[in-house]
Formats: C-alpha cells, sequence, structure tokens
C-alpha cells in the first residue's frame, strides 16, 4: 500500500491504482469492525472516505493529501503490529488523525494545512509512541528470534491478515535453522558424493548410479539454496517511502526507478546490505541530488532521479545507487582529505581522479557542507564499504561531475558458498576468498633470490615497478616444517579493504566453490582464518582472511594501486572483458571471466603428444594452442582458461591488457560477428576455447558422458 | 521389555563408563555423554592454535575443534592415527583425541575416590576423580572440563 502511495503522487489519476488502495483500506475496516477493532475501524472508515472521493474524481491526490494517507497508513500498521503482539489496538487517540483527514477531504485551504499538519503530527506520534513503544520493541524481538522466512513473496505490507490466507496454502514458513541444518546435510552429501566418485573404478553400473547420485545431489543443493533466497524487493520496498520522507524534507524533488526487484539474494545477505543501501541512498539524496533551484540553473530538471537496479552478473548481484545530480567534485574530496589530515599532500598531488574518488571510502569521511540529521556525520562510505566487504562484496564508486554518481554494491549470491583458490603452504592447505585476489605471480627458485627485496626485515616485490609489500603465509603461520626442495614460490595479490600487498605461498591448487563452516571460538581467536571448509578430495582447509592478514601484517592503506581495475569499467555495461594477448604478429583475445591464470613457462616445456601440444603440470596435462610465433624465445605467456569443465592453455608471446569489447555487426546482416571484437578500437579475433582439441582419449565432458552412457542402456 | 525395566531399577546404581587409553594410564567417561566416537579420522592442524588444540575434523557436515589429551597432559605428540570422541560444549560441539577407545565398563559409585592431593595441579584441574577397579584405577574425565573454551579461559596463554 506504501508504494501504491507514492506510485499515486506520481500519476494521481490512475484510477486502478486508486481503486487498489481503496479496496485496501476498505478490506481492513470491513474486517476490523466484524472483528470488533473499533479504533481500526474508525481510522479506516476516515482513510475510505477520503479515498472515495480521490476514487470518484471529485478530489486530486496532491502531496499534502498523500502525506496525510502515509500517516495513516503508519498508525494502522503500529496498530496491526500492538494486535498481533498483545492481541489488542492499545490506547490512543486517534481524533487528530481523524480530523486531518476529513480537512482534507474538504480540500481545507492551503494556509490552514499547515497549521493542522503541525498538530496532527505532534499528537499522532504522541499516540503511536505510546501504543509502539512496548509492544513493537517485543514484536521486534519476537520476531528475530524465530528467525523465520517467508518463502512467499507477500504482498507487501497490505492487509496481513488477507494475505495469510490467500497463501497459506501453497506456502510454508520454514525455521531459518532448519533452512541452514539442510544446507549443512547437503554440504555433507555433496562430500560423500564425492569421495564415492573417487572410489569407483571400472564398474560401469556403478558409475552410472554414482553419475546419478552426483546430478541429484547438485540439484538437491541448488534447491536448498533456492529455498533460502528472497528477491531484493524485501529489502527495496521501504525505499519509496523514505526517499519521499527525505526529499520533503530536505526541499528537494526526487523520482525514484527501481528496477530488477525481482532479482534474488540469499536471505542473510540481503538483511546485511540493508544498512549500506539505506545509507547509500540517504547519500545520494542528500549529498547527490542538488535542490531544484540549483538543478534548473544547471538546465536540468527540477526533479532529480534516483535510480535503484539489482541484476545478476554471474555469481554476483550488483545493486547500483545512482543519481544524476551533481556528482563529486574530485577538488572537493582531496581538499576535505587534505584538511581532515587522511592524506597527505605530497601524495594527493600524485593521486588520479579515480583514486581520488576511492578516498570518500575512509573512515572519518565526509564532503557535506554541514552536518545535517541526514547525513554527514563522517560515518558513511567507509561503513557501506566495511559492511559489504564483511560478506564478500565489494564497493565501486563512479562519478561525474555535474551529471551525476553511481555507486555499485557486488555482493556475492550466497554466503555459504564461496570461490576460493586453494594454496599451500608447507604442504598444508588454505582456502583464499577469490574476492580478495587481484593476480597471481609465479615466481621459480631463482627469481625468489633475485626479485624479493628485503628493506630491514620486510619483504617487497616489484610489481610493475611499484613496491608490493610481501606476507610470506609459512612464517605468518610460524610453520615449522621445512620448505620444500623446489624453493618456487607464488605471489597471491591481494587487495583487501584498500590494503594492497602479496601473499606468498608454496604452491596452487585449482580453485574451488567452498562450503564454508564456521571455527570454534577458541580458534577464533587467532584472528587469521575467517572459517574453515572441506575440499571436494574430503580434506579440510582453513580459510584465509585477507583483511585480517593484512591487520597483522601492519599492511596500511595503499591508494595508488587502483590501476588494475580498468577506469572505463562504469560505461561498460553489458561489453564482455577481454584478456588482450600478443599472439605472433597479430592480437588475440579471451574472455575475462574465462581465464583462471597466468603463467611464465620456458618453452622447453611443452611438449607433443599424438601432434598436438600439451603441458605437463605436475599430475595433469595440459591441452595447448600455440600462438606463439617466434619459437627462438626462450619463455612463453600460457593463460590458462576454463572451456567448461576443461582447462586449455593459449601459449603467446605476452599478455598485454585487459580491455572491455564491443561486438561487431557483420555488414549487411544485424548480427555479431562471431570470433571477432573490437577491443580499443582494433579488430582483435577471439580464440575459441571451444576448439581447442581435447586430449586424445580424454576423459569426455560430463554432458557427453551421460548421453553416451544412456545410448549403451 | 519387562526385562529391561526390572534391569534398570536393579541396575540404578550402576554406572556405565567408556575406557579410554592414552600412555599408560585408563581413563572413563560416562557413556552417556558421548555423542559418537569416530575412529581414526584425518586431522587438519591449525597452525598458531593453542598447544592443546589437536587440529580439526570434518563431523557431519561441520568442522570439529578438536582437544589433544595427550598435550594437555604435556606427554609427546603421538606418531600414529588417534581416536576422537565427540562431546556437546558449551560452544558446539568439540572432540577429544585419545591414544585408543577401549570397551565399556560398568562402575558403582560406591568405588569413586577423588583426586589425591598429591597430583599435580594441571591433572587435579583435568580428572574428575578415580573409579577403584578390581586390579587397576579409573581415571574419570569430565567433558566439561576439557571443553576448549573452558581450556581457553583457564590455560595460561
Amino acid at each position: 500500500m506504501e508504494r501504491c502511495l507514492t506510485e499515486l503522487e506520481e500519476r494521481p489519476d490512475d484510477r486502478e491504482l486508486l481503486a487498489e488502495i481503496f479496496r485496501a483500506v476498505h478490506t481492513i475496516k470491513g474486517t476490523t469492525g466484524f472483528l470488533g477493532f473499533s479504533r481500526l475501524e474508525s481510522l479506516a472508515h476516515a482513510g475510505e472516505n477520503l479515498l472515495g472521493l480521490l476514487r470518484d474524481g471529485k478530489l486530486k491526490a496532491n502531496a499534502e493529501i498523500i502525506s496525510g494517507l502515509l500517516a495513516l497508513l503508519d498508525i494502522l500498521r503500529e496498530i496491526l503490529a500492538s494486535i498481533e503482539g498483545a492481541g489488542e489496538e492499545g490506547h490512543g487517540d486517534d481524533a487528530a488523525m481523524i480530523e486531518r483527514l476529513r480537512v482534507l477531504q474538504h480540500g481545507g485551504p492551503a494556509s490552514e494545512i499547515p497549521a493542522k499538519k503541525k498538530r496532527t503530527r505532534k499528537s499522532r506520534t504522541k499516540a503511536v509512541s505510546a501504543i509502539a513503544t512496548a509492544s513493537m520493541a517485543e514484536i521486534g524481538h519476537a520476531q528475530e528470534e524465530t528467525k523465520a522466512i517467508e518463502v512467499y513473496q507477500a504482498e507487501q505490507q497490505t492487509a496481513q491478515m488477507r494475505a495469510s490466507v490467500n497463501t497459506a496454502e501453497s506456502t510454508l514458513r520454514v525455521d531459518v535453522d532448519l533452512l541452514n541444518r539442510m544446507m549443512n546435510l547437503v554440504g555433507e552429501l555433496v562430500l560423500t558424493r564425492n569421495q564415492i566418485l573417487q572410489m569407483v573404478g571400472a564398474d560401469t553400473n556403478l558409475t552410472l548410479l554414482s553419475r546419478r547420485l552426483d546430478m541429484v545431489t547438485a540439484d538437491l543443493r541448488e534447491a536448498v539454496m533456492k529455498a533460502r533466497m528472497q528477491p531484493v524487493s524485501h529489502v527495496f520496498s521501504k525505499f519509496p517511502r523514505m526517499v519521499r520522507d527525505l526529499a520533503q524534507q530536505l526541499n528537494k524533488r526526487v523520482r525514484l526507478v527501481m528496477e530488477g526487484q525481482e532479482t534474488e539474494l540469499d536471505k542473510s545477505l540481503l538483511e546485511a546490505i540493508k544498512d549500506p543501501l539505506t545509507h547509500s541512498v540517504r547519500n545520494a539524496i542528500d549529498h547527490g541530488i542538488e535542490a531544484p533551484h540549483l538543478r534548473e540553473a544547471a538546465g536540468k530538471d527540477a526533479e532529480g532521479t534516483l535510480r535503484l537496479r539489482a541484476y545478476q552478473e554471474g555469481s554476483h548481484v550488483i545493486i547500483e545507487v545512482s543519481d544524476d545530480g551533481g556528482g563529486m567534485k574530485v577538488e572537493r574530496i582531496r581538499d576535505k582529505a587534505l584538511e581532515r589530515k587522511l592524506i597527505t599532500r605530497e601524495r594527493a598531488a600524485q593521486l588520479s581522479d579515480r583514486e581520488l574518488m576511492q578516498l570518500i571510502f575512509l573512515p572519518g569521511f565526509s564532503t557535506a557542507e554541514a552536518v545535517t540529521n541526514v547525513s554527514g556525520r563522517g560515518v558513511g562510505m567507509d561503513v557501506v564499504r566495511t559492511n559489504v566487504e564483511k560478506i564478500g562484496g565489494k564497493v565501486e564508486i563512479d562519478s561525474r561531475a555535474g551529471r551525476g554518481t553511481t555507486l555499485r554494491l557486488r555482493i556475492p549470491l550466497t554466503l555459504a558458498i564461496v570461490p576460493a583458490l586453494i594454496v599451500y603452504s608447507r604442504g598444508q592447505s588454505f582456502a583464499l576468498p577469490q574476492g580478495a585476489l587481484s593476480e597471481l605471480v609465479h615466481l621459480s627458485s631463482e627469481q625468489v633470490s633475485e626479485q624479493v627485496e628485503w628493506m630491514e626485515g620486510a619483504a617487497l616485490y616489484r610489481l610493475r615497478g611499484k613496491l608490493l609489500p610481501l606476507v610470506f603465509l609459512s612464517s605468518l603461520l610460524k610453520q615449522r616444517e621445512q620448505a620444500s626442495k623446489s624453493e618456487e614460490a607464488y605471489i597471491a595479490v591481494l587487495n583487501a579493504e584498500g590494503r594492497r600487498y602479496g601473499l606468498v605461498v608454496d604452491s596452487l591448487a585449482d580453485p574451488e566453490e567452498i562450503v564454508v563452516k564456521p571455527l570454534s571460538s577458541v580458534l577464533k581467536q587467532i584472528g587469521l582464518f575467517s572459517g574453515a571448509t572441506v575440499l571436494g578430495n574430503g580434506e579440510m582447509a582453513l580459510i584465509l582472511d585477507p583483511g585480517a592478514i593484512a591487520t597483522q601484517s601492519n599492511i596500511g592503506m595503499a591508494l595508488e594501486d587502483h590501476e588494475a581495475e580498468a577506469p572505463e569499467t562504469a560505461l561498460t555495461d553489458g561489453l564482455t572483458e577481454y584478456l588482450l594477448m600478443q599472439a605472433g604478429n597479430e592480437h588475440a583475445a579471451v574472455p575475462l571471466e574465462s581465464v583462471l591464470r597466468i603463467e611464465r613457462v620456458p618453452r622447453a616445456r611443452m611438449e607433443q603428444l599424438h601432434g598436438m601440444p600439451v603441458l605437463r603440470f605436475e599430475d595433469s596435462l595440459l591441452p595447448l594452442q600455440d600462438r606463439t610465433s617466434n619459437a627462438a624465445e626462450e619463455e612463453m605467456t600460457v593463460v590458462v582458461c576454463r572451456d567448461r569443465e576443461r582447462h586449455v592453455g593459449i601459449a603467446v608471446a605476452q599478455v598485454l591488457d585487459v580491455a572491455s569489447g564491443r561486438p561487431l555487426n557483420e555488414a549487411g546482416t544485424h548480427t555479431a560477428a562471431q570470433d571477432v571484437t573490437l577491443l580499443k578500437e582494433k579488430i582483435t579475433s577471439v580464440i575459441q576455447l571451444g576448439r581447442i582439441p581435447a586430449l586424445p582419449g580424454a576423459y569426455p565432458l560430463e554432458g557427453e558422458f551421460v548421453e553416451e552412457a544412456e545410448a549403451i542402456l | 521389555m519387562t526385562s529391561l525395566a526390572q534391569k534398570v531399577v536393579a541396575q540404578e546404581e550402576i554406572i556405565e563408563m567408556c575406557s579410554v587409553r592414552v600412555g599408560q594410564t585408563l581413563y572413563g567417561i560416562p557413556v552417556t555423554r558421548i555423542l559418537e566416537i569416530l575412529g581414526k579420522p584425518v586431522k587438519q592442524p591449525v597452525p598458531l592454535a593453542p598447544d592443546y588444540i589437536g587440529g580439526l575434523v570434518h563431523y557431519r557436515g561441520e568442522v570439529l575443534t578438536t582437544v589433544s589429551l595427550r598435550r594437555l597432559l604435556e606427554m609427546p605428540p603421538r606418531e600414529d592415527a588417534e581416536d576422537i570422541l565427540v562431546f556437546e560444549g558449551a560452544d558446539g560441539y568439540f572432540g577429544l583425541l585419545v591414544d585408543e577407545v577401549g570397551e565399556v565398563m560398568t562402575v558403582m559409585p560406591a568405588d569413586f575416590e577423588s583426586n589425591p592431593s598429591t597430583l599435580d595441579d594441571r591433572r587435579k584441574a583435568l580428572f574428575a576423580g578415580a573409579y577403584k577397579l578390581k586390579n587397576a584405577l579409573l581415571v574419570m574425565l569430565d567433558p566439561e572440563r576439557l571443553d576448549p573454551v573452558r581450556l581457553a579461559d583457564a590455560a595460561p596463554a
């Protein structure tokens, strides 16, 4: 109903909308009268009278009327909550509210209304607080405790009684604890399945059965995860009202546009983003969108637009809060940061505009001219970032002076399952969440001794000319075991809460989707692990917490190292990011999302198998596509990519850059040409990973295998 | 069924103890407190953890923190795999690493004696007393005293 009312303000002539609101209020009136709730009945009656006039076109909805109706809705909601909690309406004086609605009915003279409004506001809050304080607190508490998810997305707050009757037949309320338990059991099943799959030998029947078990388990896991999902509209639904109230309070005109409300997110994550999102919306209205006269002066529509957009991108949900306001002035951000002594003057001079913009995420930063009660208290964007990063998400900001600001929250689909890279240190495996990982550098044993530089006990590595502080995992964990014979190492370049450093590990395994298990309190106290997990091979691994490692190793904020992120990312919606490589004399590209890792290997390591180039990594063989032309080179770069289930490698001379590609239409047709894209305004061929032939006699892909198996049957 | 009922009445006084061995000593834990016994599972060590933590073990989809009785008693670590008893503690389940789980014994409350005053403080804090068996002593362990949460509070870091 709240949604309907705010919509009504935009489209005051929408008869259908009016009828919908009228019906809702009428239902409340009818039901409550029947049940003997007299306060509700008289309030609903007053509202109905006003709505009746609106519906019949005798009155036109305006801001005053909508405010009145929203206030009515507030009281109705309080009373309903009180009924739910205490079983009675509570006591309160509704005369003022009814009077206010009556005055609105007569389209009271404009001068009279503000006076009335003031009076009614006061008495209303008094009445409300009298009922609310005790009962609301209790209800809030009780609801939290039961932690029940309403699986069905109920029709907002409208007459809950009616809704519950209608949905009772097709939906259930399920205890979150039960869902968590189911999730755990499914995790257990997945592991048992993995072990069975490893044990299955040559027995065809058993192989088939285990394949079937594999599929059923995967489906089951998906279904249980699905049960934990809720549409983001659960969080979005409160914004129309909030935006409206805030805009009025600040004398601004704001139109709220929401997209992708049906996008689903894990229940616990939805809870976690509520605050950061609310904060971002407040910020956008308070700092972003300018006052109407300023907007007009700047040649913009007096009414500002705030856009909330949610969509899924791979295994992430992106939530964008964008406004078409004044944008952020880089100079002001810099001045403010200097004034608050967040950075030094020398440092500020070195930073690019985009890097300066990231300063707003530092604690204690606020550019608001004055501290308002809406925002500007200096706790702001840093809290947004901390909260989002806590759940494995990321925050990006993009702003253009005079054009507006876009804040992008990148949230993982689910907390329970996290993509992680498995790393080894002294023979023990650890999981490194990929959210924090920006790149991997391989160092051969000579390189370890040559390229790792020491400054009074602090290890550093020159990454593209800049010094990267290094943390050796084995010494951090005080692991006593000796390093393995080969002293080679990998540097995982991590970006945790704005701090950048390299974590040195002995070796890497493949990335895995891990199920996060909490640690007992004794082990949490160590402070370096965020949990533990059971790997596909049944082994356990501790999950490293990149932020905590940075803190314990005294890694400071490193703002200058954002160059890895392409500055244009904000404008690349719908475009694919590619890894650009030098292949012989031409450029070639692979989609960035399929790239697993990049390695420099000696050419001599490339071997031939039935005339096919292959590369051996410990126990696994990697089919290669050789795109190097100069066989005289001693080393080559191998880009390891994921092609569905298998991994393939592309050997190139070197890796050039990451860029977003624009599809090219074939002349005369309107279809995008295959295998080619426009990268940096140059035509570039896209390598089709699927065309790299499989290894002779290799294990077929899962899908084909099942088909084959069924054919045998 | 009737025989079972009679048995309960008759043996009201009898306590069933699961016997475990660490080093040369036989310890007893009331059977009712044990949730499960895991036979020699694979343990994952936890770097930087307190000394008495025996590592992590995968237990029914959860990660089980284990306490090593050997290390609590400051005995040298054992090369062979160890058995694990699972208990419910203040902070969820935890496991106790022992050399070997033996048979279930029955003891009478009358045979119970509290810790001798000559026992060192460390052991006094861990042991709940002992039952006199025919030709040996069964040292009684109280899972509550072995809870990692409690050990973390008590043990000097």
